[in-house]
Order: structure tokens, then sequence, then C-alpha cells
């Protein structure tokens, strides 16, 4: 078993980081999300929001994976949060429901309001194999690895939809003009910018292309839905 | 708006989570309006709550009914009902808050 703690402070106030956490997808950083569908969503008697989620995502496998060790590449994630606006807490806990012999992540994450009005993420992660075949250790390694990789794009993620949020408050009449966007099903790398046609070269589409103005547009869109 | 498991459900979804962000906006207004909410009588939490309450179910209740079933048929007819209700047999959530987040101070 691999454990990975990581804390991270950023500089808004807890219940814009909150909002932008349960915002954050769909962004350019979790193109890896298939689907996300709440499935149960309640409050309790003392006012907290309890929601469980079931996400679907597209994983890759390395390359010195025994080939069929699992059926397809795709992993069914439960999330279930809590959201309590007074206590200035966000707890959420995420794990895989499918491959879990190959490989289990267990992941919480901790938003609390700190007292100079910042927030504070605290991140954690158990990940397990029970492979066997002398592979768990590889495998658990290289889960610790990307999972690291994700935690890291994962920010980068939620920072733009912060990023986002500010914008909106700051000219809310904006917001109107990216309805038309709202329903459309074009998928996010199909809103390229048109560019001048040189012949393509290999660079890829970074997510960092995707932060021009009009892409974000479609973004928050997207993100916000019809108000 | 992310796409959900049945693509006959993503149109609900979509009206749904736009529902939802605008009063989850409003929902997490405490922490903005009160910069000492720790200071909350529990009285106080169990009306807003109630007042919240009423508030999402007269407005998103009946496209989150819509929507739920929908999800709900779509997690039975691809076979993850089982997968799910062991998983949440284990509701981390249940668990008591940790105490540093229950307002000690």
């Amino acid at each position: 078993m691999k454990f990975f703690s990581q804390s991270f402070l950023y500089d808004d106030p807890w219940s814009i980081v909150s909002l932008a956490f349960f915002l954050r997808y769909p962004n350019p950083y979790a193109a890896h999300v298939i689907s996300c569908d709440v499935i149960d969503r309640h409050q309790t008697e003392s006012g907290s929001l309890l929601t469980t989620r079931l996400i679907l995502k597209r994983g890759a496998l390395p390359r010195w994976a025994p080939q069929g060790i699992i059926s397809r590449a795709e992993s069914w994630v439960i999330e279930e949060s809590e959201v309590d606006p007074f206590g200035k807490f966000v707890r959420c806990r995420t794990k895989n429901l499918d491959h879990v012999k190959v490989m289990q992540v267990e992941e919480t994450q901790l938003f609390e309001q700190n007292e100079d009005g910042r927030t504070m993420q605290t991140t954690e992660a158990y990940i397990t194999s029970k492979f066997g075949w002398g592979m768990t250790k590889r495998i658990e390694s290289h889960g610790l690895a990307r999972f690291k990789a994700h935690v890291q794009r994962s920010r980068q993620g939620v920072s733009l939809i912060l990023d986002l949020i500010r914008q909106a408050r700051l000219q809310p009449m904006a917001l109107s003009s990216y309805i038309t966007h709202l329903h459309s099903d074009h998928s996010f790398a199909s809103t390229d910018t048109p560019t001048s046609s040189h012949s393509s070269d290999n660079t890829g589409h970074a997510p960092e292309e995707y932060s021009s103005p009009t892409t974000e547009n479609t973004w928050l869109g997207k993100i916000w839905g019809s108000r | 708006m992310a796409h959900s498991l049945s693509p006959e459900c993503t149109p609900l979804k979509h009206e749904y989570d736009a529902c939802f962000n605008t009063w989850f906006e409003g929902y997490l207004e405490p922490a903005i309006a009160n910069a000492n909410t720790k200071g909350h009588s529990q009285s106080q939490r169990i009306e807003y709550s109630k007042q919240k309450k009423e508030e999402y179910d007269r407005k998103c209740g009946s496209i989150w009914a819509e929507y739920k079933d929908c999800v709900q048929k779509a997690v039975t007819e691809k076979g993850l009902g089982g997968l799910l209700s062991q998983a949440r047999q284990e509701n981390p959530l249940r668990e008591p808050p940790p105490p540093d987040a229950s307002g000690s101070s």
C-alpha cells in the first residue's frame, strides 16, 4: 500500500473554492472524465449537504501492463461529499468501484477555511494493489506516480474554474451571451479557435492552449448552465 | 457540463445541474454573509437548512426527480446497482465530522 498526502492553499475564500470544486467537471485538465452523475443528494437536519456522484473515467494502462489485465481501460468511481456551510468545510471521498484487485485508489479531500480567509485543501490517498504475480509493488508505484500528476492537474482545473467564477461575478451580464453554447454537444477538443493553417506539428493540444478568452467563454457556459 | 452516463439522461442532467448550481451558490451563503459563522446556533442552522431544502424542492425538485429516475434506470441497465450499493454500505460520510471541523474554539 502507498500513502500520499499534500496540502495546498488557495487565496480565495472557502465558499468560492467549494463552488469551483463542485463545478470542476468538465474542464480541460479533466479530459479523462467521460460522465458524471448525481445519484443521491440530500440535506441533513443540521444543514449539511450530502452528495453521491457516479463518475466514469478513462484510464490508460502503462506499456508494461500484461495484456488483458483489465477488460477495458475505463473505471467507475464513486464520490461522496459533505458540504457544511456553517462549519465551512467540504469533505469528499472518492474510490474506484471496478478493477479493485488490480488497483484501488481511495482519495479524500478536505477544504477548510483558514483564519486568514484563505482556503486549505488537504488531499490524501491510499493506493492498494492486490494483483500479486510479483507486480503489486510496481503497480502501486505506478499508481502513486499517476496520482501525483493527477493532483496537479486537478488543482489546475479547479483554478481555471475559480478564474471563471471571478470573471462571472465581475460581469454578470456577460453570462447571458454564453447561454447559446449551453446545450451544444461539442467536445472541448473541438472548440479550437481558428488559427493559421500551418502544417500541423507534433505539439498536440496541451491544456494551456485552451485558455484563450474565446474558449473560456464557451467553457463558462458549459460549466455554469443557464441562470 | 459533463455528460450523463446515459445519453438520454444528458439533457435532464444539464437542466438539473443548472438549477442546482444556482441554488448551491446561495446555499454556501452563510459562509459569505457572516465571517463568524461558527457562532451560529443549532436552531439557526436547522431553520436555515429547512428554508434551503424548501427552496431546493420548489425550484429543482421536479427536474431532480426526473433526472434521478433516468439515471437509476441506466445504472440498473448497466448492471452497476450491486457495485454501488456495496460501495455505499461503507459510507464514509456518516461518520462524525473531524474534531477540528466541528468548531471548537
